[in-house]
């Protein structure tokens, strides 16, 4: 299964995320969750605390600066780019924090 | 008065900027209203009928300068001009000027978006109030779009996203030639919430909004605040802030 939440501002995207994820980890699937928003939250919502979210938000910031190198497959991304969540999910902040096209909203 | 809101989505930006913008169109002020948001908000808040009023097609052609961006206003039409045809009128005489709204693809909008970013470019002081309403999160405050604002003012509630958001979104204090970047607490129910936004954002925090059922209640029906519940706390609350930006603003 793969699903995208998507919607207004503080509609609730991110709660509902880290719900779903955390739910079904419960329930012994393989959960990996990405943030894909140019303001990652999701950290919090799936319980890892404001310094472990920004920790990742940074590494995704240096790969945008040249500073890391990215993931040449899936399972490299997941393993470098993520952190363990609880309930066994994993989590990787995965949005492209910097774009080219400045009319881009 | 030249101000723009910034904040995590759903903090109350639109509300609380809507809210400034018929104080001060009541007051007898000039007042151009902002929204670069893509997706619906401060017509309602403003209580403007029209929720999709971009630049036209025809106002705007490709740009031929190498570099420059992909689009821009028609050679002729100056960003005052532009202000003065395309932006919709609201109560009071607000003149309320519009990104236009995502209805496709992104690269349909690029010629409104393009043409809008100009305006907000030229746009000169010019004896009007002006107050924008950015969209929610981080991105077109970093990409400068705040720029036409000589206040940056983050909204925060006192949740850990929401204040984690404003945290990042101080930060806008260190780009090249910043405004002046403030924060307004927002559904405040207690004093120690205040201390919370000061304490996580660093910024200074010049408004205070109380958590008030008459906003959310505004907010489902689509109606401005200040028409469905004029005196309740928060709108005094707006009021209050309104006085503040006019004091900082020397007016």
């Amino acid at each position: 299964m793969r699903v995208a939440v998507v919607g207004k501002g503080g509609s609730g995207k991110t709660t509902t995320s880290a719900i779903i994820a955390r739910t079904m980890a419960r329930h012994g699937l393989s959960v990996v969750a990405l943030d894909c928003d140019t303001n990652p939250n999701l950290g919090i919502s799936l319980g890892l605390g404001d310094d472990e979210t920004e920790r990742l938000v940074a590494m995704r910031e240096a790969l945008d600066e040249g500073e890391q190198e990215h993931a040449p497959s899936w399972d490299d991304l997941i393993d470098r780019f993520g952190s363990d969540a609880p309930d066994g999910v994993r989590f990787a902040v995965v949005t492209r924090i910097q774009n080219p096209e400045p009319g881009c909203p | 008065m030249r101000v723009a809101f910034v904040g995590k989505g759903g903090s109350g930006k639109s509300a609380i900027s809507g809210t400034l913008v018929r104080i001060l169109a009541a007051e007898g002020k000039k007042v151009l209203a902002i929204d670069s948001d893509p997706m619906p908000g401060l017509a309602f808040s403003i209580g403007v009928d029209l929720t999709d009023v971009g630049i036209p097609d025809d106002a705007v052609e490709e740009n031929p300068d190498e570099g420059g961006p992909r689009y821009r206003l028609k050679p002729g039409i100056t960003s005052a001009e532009a202000i003065e045809k395309y932006a919709a009128y609201g109560p009071d005489g607000i003149r309320f000027l519009q990104f236009g709204k995502l209805r496709g693809p992104s690269s349909e909008l690029f010629r409104s978006q393009m043409a809008f970013h100009q305006i907000l470019r030229e746009l000169k002081p010019n004896g009007w109030s002006v107050v924008g309403d950015l969209p929610g999160g981080t991105r077109q405050p970093f990409f400068g779009w705040g720029r036409y604002a000589r206040m940056l003012i983050v909204v925060a509630e006192p949740t850990a996203k929401s204040l984690l958001s404003a945290r990042r979104l101080a930060r806008l204090e260190l780009m090249k030639e910043a405004p002046r970047v403030v924060a307004v607490a927002n559904k405040v129910r207690e004093p120690a919430d205040i201390e919370l936004v000061a304490a996580h954002t660093d910024l200074e925090v010049i408004g205070a909004v109380p958590e008030d059922q008459a906003v959310v209640d505004a907010d489902r029906r689509g109606r401005p605040l200040i028409d469905e519940a004029p005196d309740c706390p928060a709108v005094a609350a707006v009021r209050s802030l309104a006085r503040t930006l006019q004091q900082e603003a020397g007016q």
